[in-house]
C-alpha cells in the first residue's frame, strides 16, 4: 500500500487521469533517464508538491543545491561528475550526495497509478447483473422442481415434459438465429451450420465432436472469430458501452465459410445433404443417444448413493450447487465452445446425486434430463439469446426472476398460488434491490482501486515469432 | 567506530549468485575496514558442497551455518519463531550490535531481523530484487517485507529504481533507504591481455569458439563481430525476445557470431529455432557454427567468454542492477541492454546502447552498437580502467559503512568524512531515534494494516515471551563469547582512494587479489 494511496483520492477517474498525464508530460516517452541526462542538465522540472504526498518526507530543496553547486566539485575524488553537481539518478557517477538522499523531483517519476482504469456506469452494470440473476434463477428452479419431485407435489414427467419442451424451443429458436445471422453476412449459402450441435455434445463429450468440426472446417473458423470477437466486448462490457451491444449481427470480421464444407474428411462420399441438415440430424442423433443411455442408466443412478445418508447428500448437493454459481463462466459469449466445464461438472454430479434419493427410475430418469436441459443446454440458449436479442433477454430474465421467487415461496411455504404470487412480488422487490445496491456498491469500491505500475515492473516484449 | 556486525540471509556460498557474492565482498572489505563481520546462513548439502557448522572463509570471516530444512531454490522453510534460541546464541556468543539481512526472499534474513529487533539490536536490511504489485505471490511477499521492515532500522537498495520499488512496496521513509549498488572485482574481469591470446587458443573449446578479438584494435567494416550473451534461458530473462531477434540479426548482419552461455527452461526453444532455419544463415561458409551455446557456465568462467566477444547482449525484461553489464564493461565490451529496470543507471552512455523490449528495437540496438565499433567511435580498451573507478567493493564497504554510522548515530570514521559536505552530514538521521521499547516497536506493527496489524503484533508479542523464557532458561552469563579472530598482521595499499583513512584508525588489511577458488580454504 502506498504512502499516497488515502491522500488523493477525490475520485478513481481523476487520478488515473492525473497519473497518465504526469509523467507524459515530462517527457515524451514513457522511458527512463537517458544517457545524456548524465552530461547535460535536465531541464528544470516543477512539481507542486512531493511525489509521496506527504509533509514528512522532507527532501532536498532547490535553494540548497543552488548553494553547494560551487564547492562540491573541489572535494569530489574523482572528477566524474562534471561541473555541475546536480543529483542524477545514476549509479556510475560518483556524487557527493549521500546515499539516501531523496530527490524530490525525480523520486517516483514514472509511477503510474491505475493506468488503464476504466469507471464503471450504473446502468451498464445492472444490464449486466441480469445475467448472473438468470443463472441464480434457474439453479433455484432447478432445485425448488426437485423439492417438487421428492415431496411427490410435482409429476416428474410433467417437468421434464414442460422443460423438454422449452429446450426444443430455444434450439428452433437457435437455429433460426444461427440462420439469419449467417444469411445476413451476405454469403448467400444458408447452409452454414450453427455450431449448436458441437456446443450440445462438448457438454457430454460425446464424439460426434471430431465429425462435426472436421466437416465443417469453414464454420468452425468463423465461430472462432465470433468467440473472439465476444470476449473483447464482453471486457468492454462493463465499460461505457452500455447495453452491452447485444446486436451485432453483421460480424464483419467474420471468414465466409469455404466451400468444401460439403465433402466430408477421410474420404467418405459426399453427403447428399447440405451441411445446415447434416448438422442438424447430428444434433437429432445426439439427442436419441443421450435420451437412451440416460435411460439405461437410470437404474444404476438410482442405487448410486442407496448407502449413504439423506443428510450428506443435502450437504454435498449444496456445496456442488454453490461451487457451480460460483464457477459459472458469466461473460462467455455465443460461441464459447467449453465455458466454465467444472460449473456444468459441479451441476450435474449435484443432480445425480439427488435424483438418487428420488423413489423410482422413472424419476431418476426425468430428473436427470432435466438437470441436463436446464445445465447443459440452457446456458447455451441464453448466451445465443442474449447476443440476438437484448429485449428477448431482459424478458427471460423477468420470466426466470418470477419462476424461481413462486416456486421458491410455494416450495418453503407448501401452499398454493397465493403464496406464489406473494413470492413473485417479493422475489421482484428484493431482485431489484439487490441488482441496483450491488451495482451502487462496485462502483463505490471502485474509488479503492491502486494498480501500481512502474519501472520495476517486468517489460512486456514485443515478439515476432515467425520471420521471413 | 568498528562494529560487530551479523550479515544474514538464506543465500550463501557455496550456492553461486549475486546476493552470495555481495555479501562475500562487502563482508571481507568491512572486515579490511576493522569491522568484526559473522555471516549466518542455512546448512548446504546436496546438489552442493556439504556446509554445517562454523567455518572460516578467507580474511577470518565466519560463516555459520545454521541447521534448517530447505524448501525452494535453497530458501528455508518459514517458520517465524524456530531459529530464535540459535540466533540468540550467536548473537550473543559473536557481541554482535548490527544485523544485516539480505534479499527478501529469504526466510532466515526476515527471522534474523525480527529476532534482533526483540533484542534490541540495530538492523539493517539490503534488498536485490524488484517485484510487481499486481499478483499474488508479489502481494504476499510485499506483505511479508512490510512486516520485516516497519521495524527495520535502514534499508539499503542495490539501484534507484529497486529503492523506489522497496519504498512502495514497505511503506518506508524514503530517507531511511540508501542506494549502494553492487560492484565488481575488477582484477577478475579483466579484458584480454596479450599473454593471454595464446593460452586461450590453445584451450580445448577454440575450435568451437570464435577466437578472441584484441580490445586495443578497432574493428574492420568486414571483420567478424562476436556478441556474447550471457544469461540464464528464463522468460524473465527476455529469452524469447533473444529467440526472435537471432534470426533477425543473423540474416542483417554477414559477420555477426554469436556465443549464448547459460541454461534453464527456454533453451530447448532456443535450439529448435536454431534447428529451424536455414543452413547457410546458422554456418559460415567455412562450416563453422555462427552461433554456439555454451550451456551453464561458472562464474569463474564468465571472463574467458566474454573476452572472446565485442558485444554483450543482455535481453532481461526486469533487472535491478544488472551485475553482467559491469562486468562485461569491465571485460572491455560495448553492452546492447534493454532498458527495463535498474539497468539505465548502471553504465555510462558511451559503453551501452538500450533497447526497447521489442525484437525490431533489438535488431536497431545491434546495429547501432557494430556501427559504433566499425567506426572506431568507441575505445573499448579504456572500458575497464573506467569501470574500475566506478565500481569497487571497498568503496560500497565504505558507503555500507556509513549506513551503520548513520542508524547508530556515531561519528563515520575519517576517510567517510570528507565525501559529503557538512549540510548532508545528518541527511536522513531520524530525529529521534527509533526505540526499542516493545511498546512503540507494537504500534509500528500494528499500523501496518487492518488485519495484518493485530496478527503482526501477536508475532511480536509472542516473539518477546520466547525471548523473556530464552533470558531465564539460557542467562546470557552462562554464554560463552567468542574469542575475536586475530586481526591481519600485513598491511597493503591496494586502493589507493581509501587508504589514507586506514592509519589514523590503525586499520591493517590482508591482500585481496585473491581467486575465486581460494574462498574455501579452510583455516578452521
Amino acid at each position: 500500500m502506498p504512502p499516497t494511496a488515502p491522500s488523493t483520492q477525490l475520485s478513481s477517474r481523476a487520478s488515473s487521469i492525473a497519473s497518465r498525464r504526469a509523467p507524459l508530460s515530462r517527457h515524451e516517452s514513457t522511458q527512463h533517464l537517458r544517457p545524456e541526462d548524465a552530461i547535460y542538465h535536465s531541464p528544470p522540472r516543477q512539481r507542486a508538491t512531493s511525489p509521496l504526498g506527504r509533509s514528512d518526507t522532507v527532501t532536498a530543496k532547490r535553494s540548497n543545491r543552488d548553494k553547494r553547486r560551487g564547492r562540491s566539485s573541489s572535494r569530489r575524488r574523482n572528477g566524474k561528475t562534471g561541473n555541475n553537481g546536480q543529483w542524477k539518478k545514476l549509479l556510475w557517477v560518483k556524487q557527493s550526495y549521500p546515499d539516501n538522499y531523496t530527490d524530490e523531483e525525480t523520486f517516483l517519476d514514472h509511477l503510474q497509478r491505475n493506468p488503464r482504469l476504466r469507471p464503471y456506469e450504473f446502468w451498464p452494470l445492472v444490464a449486466d447483473s441480469t445475467i448472473i440473476v438468470q443463472h441464480v434463477c434457474s439453479v433455484v428452479i432447478f432445485v425448488c422442481c426437485f423439492t417438487g419431485i421428492f415431496q411427490e407435489r410435482v409429476s416428474p414427467q410433467t417437468v421434464v415434459g414442460w422443460a423438454t419442451l422449452c429446450t426444443v424451443a430455444g434450439w428452433v429458436f437457435r437455429d433460426y438465429w444461427q440462420s439469419r445471422d449467417t444469411g445476413d453476412e451476405g454469403m448467400g449459402e444458408e447452409e452454414a451450420d450453427s455450431p449448436r450441435s458441437s456446443e450440445m455434445e462438448a457438454d457430454f463429450g460425446v464424439p460426434f465432436k471430431e465429425q462435426s468440426h472436421g466437416l465443417t472446417g469453414g464454420s468452425s473458423r468463423t465461430s472462432k472469430n465470433h468467440s473472439r470477437n465476444h470476449s473483447v466486448s464482453s471486457i468492454t462490457l462493463n465499460g461505457a458501452s452500455g447495453a452491452s451491444s447485444p446486436i451485432n449481427p453483421s460480424d464483419p470480421v467474420a471468414l465466409p465459410p469455404n466451400g468444401a464444407s460439403f465433402v466430408q474428411p477421410y474420404g467418405s462420399p459426399p453427403s447428399y445433404f447440405s451441411p445446415r441438415t447434416q448438422d442438424r440430424l447430428t444434433t437429432a442423433k445426439s439427442a436419441i443417444l443421450i435420451y437412451c443411455s440416460l435411460l439405461g442408466l437410470s437404474p444404476i443412478l438410482k442405487s448410486l448413493t442407496l448407502s449413504t445418508s439423506s443428510d450428506s447428500i443435502w450437504a454435498l448437493s449444496s456445496w456442488l450447487m454453490g461451487i457451480n454459481v460460483f464457477t459459472f463462466d458469466y461473460g462467455a459469449g455465443p460461441e464459447a465452445k467449453f465455458p466454465a466445464s467444472l460449473s456444468t461438472n459441479a451441476a450435474l454430479m449435484a443432480s445425480t446425486v439427488l435424483a438418487s434419493r428420488l423413489p423410482s427410475t422413472t424419476h431418476v430418469f426425468s430428473l436427470t434430463l432435466f438437470s441436463i436441459e436446464v445445465f447443459g443446454l440452457f446456458p447455451v440458449f441464453r448466451r445465443h439469446l442474449r447476443h440476438y436479442s437484448w429485449i428477448g433477454h431482459l424478458w427471460l430474465t423477468v420470466l426466470l426472476v418470477v419462476l424461481a421467487s413462486g416456486g421458491l415461496s410455494m416450495t418453503i411455504s407448501g401452499r398454493g398460488w397465493g403464496m406464489g404470487f406473494l413470492g413473485v412480488v417479493a422475489g421482484g422487490c428484493i431482485c431489484c434491490l439487490s441488482m441496483g445496491l450491488t451495482s451502487w456498491w462496485l462502483i463505490g469500491l471502485q474509488r479503492y482501486k491502486n494498480e501500481i505500475h512502474g519501472p520495476w515492473d517486468p517489460a512486456r516484449p514485443v515478439i515476432r515469432r515467425h520471420w521471413d | 567506530m568498528p562494529y560487530n556486525i551479523a550479515m544474514i540471509s538464506d543465500f550463501f556460498y557455496p550456492q553461486p549468485g549475486g546476493v552470495e557474492s555481495h555479501i562475500y565482498h562487502v563482508a571481507t572489505k568491512l572486515i579490511d575496514r576493522g569491522h568484526r563481520v559473522i555471516i549466518i546462513t542455512h546448512a548446504y548439502g546436496s546438489p552442493y558442497p556439504s556446509r554445517t557448522g562454523v567455518r572460516y572463509l578467507t580474511n577470518g570471516l565466519k560463516v555459520y551455518h545454521i541447521p534448517h530444512w530447505v524448501v525452494y531454490r535453497s530458501a528455508t522453510f518459514p517458520t517465524v519463531f524456530s531459529s530464535f534460541p540459535i540466533l540468540r546464541q550467536i548473537f550473543i556468543r559473536e557481541q554482535i550490535q548490527i544485523v544485516h539481512g539480505h534479499a527478501s526472499l529469504s526466510n532466515l534474513c526476515h527471522e534474523g531481523l525480527l529476532h534482533a529487533r526483540t533484542m534490541s539490536l540495530q538492523t539493517v536490511f539490503t534488498d536485490h530484487s524488484l517485484f510487481g504489485f499486481g499478483d499474488a505471490a508479489s502481494i504476499m511477499a510485499n506483505k511479508l517485507l512490510k512486516f520485516s521492515l516497519s521495524d527495520v532500522g535502514h534499508v539499503i537498495c542495490v539501484s534507484h529504481t529497486c529503492k523506489e520499488n522497496t519504498t512502495l512496496r514497505a511503506s518506508l521513509n524514503p530517507l531511511a533507504v540508501s542506494v549502494i549498488p553492487n560492484a565488481v572485482v575488477p582484477s577478475n574481469f579483466r579484458p584480454l591481455q596479450p599473454q593471454e591470446a595464446k593460452a586461450l587458443a590453445q584451450s580445448d573449446r577454440s575450435a568451437l569458439l570464435p577466437p578472441p578479438p584484441d580490445p586495443s584494435k578497432p574493428v574492420g567494416p568486414g571483420d567478424p563481430i562476436t556478441i556474447v550473451v550471457i544469461s540464464r534461458l528464463f522468460y524473465n530473462k527476455g529469452t524469447d525476445l533473444l529467440i526472435s531477434a537471432l534470426p533477425l540479426l543473423l540474416q542483417r548482419h554477414e559477420n555477426l557470431r554469436f556465443i549464448i552461455a547459460g541454461s534453464g527452461p527456454q533453451a530447448i526453444d532456443l535450439e529448435q529455432t536454431l534447428d529451424s532455419l536455414p543452413q547457410q544463415l546458422v554456418y559460415t561458409p567455412s562450416g563453422q557454427s555462427r552461433v554456439v551455446l555454451l550451456g551453464s557456465i561458472r562464474h569463474e568462467e564468465v571472463r574467458d567468454v566474454m573476452v572472446r566477444g565485442h558485444l554483450l547482449l543482455s535481453t532481461s525484461l526486469t533487472e535491478a542492477f544488472g551485475t553482467v553489464l559491469v562486468e562485461a564493461a569491465s571485460c572491455g565490451l560495448m553492452t546492447v541492454a534493454t532498458r527495463v529496470g535498474g539497468v539505465p543507471e548502471v553504465l555510462p552512455g558511451n559503453m551501452i546502447v538500450f533497447v526497447l523490449p521489442e525484437v525490431e528495437d533489438v535488431v536497431r540496438g545491434v546495429t547501432e552498437a557494430v556501427g559504433l565499433l566499425t567506426n572506431k567511435t568507441v575505445r573499448r580498451d579504456k572500458f575497464h580502467d573506467l569501470v574500475k573507478n566506478m565500481y569497487s567493493w571497498s568503496d560500497i564497504a565504505r558507503r555500507t559503512e556509513r549506513v551503520y554510522d548513520l542508524i547508530t548515530g556515531s561519528p563515520p570514521a575519517l576517510d567517510n568524512e570528507g565525501f559529503y559536505d557538512e549540510q548532508w552530514m545528518h541527511y536522513g538521521q531520524p530525529a529521534h531515534s527509533p526505540s526499542f521499547s516493545l511498546m512503540d516497536r507494537l504500534k509500528r506493527y500494528f499500523g501496518c494494516g487492518v488485519w495484518a496489524g493485530k496478527l503482526f503484533v501477536i508475532v511480536v508479542v509472542v516473539d518477546y515471551l520466547i525471548y523473556c523464557f530464552l533470558e531465564i532458561m539460557y542467562p546470557r552469563e552462562k554464554i560463552d563469547i567468542c574469542k575475536t579472530w586475530p586481526a591481519p598482521r600485513a598491511r597493503d595499499s591496494f586502493d589507493e582512494d581509501v587508504a589514507n583513512g586506514y592509519g589514523a584508525h590503525g586499520i591493517t588489511k590482508q591482500r585481496s587479489r585473491r581467486r575465486k577458488d581460494d574462498i574455501y580454504n579452510e583455516t578452521g
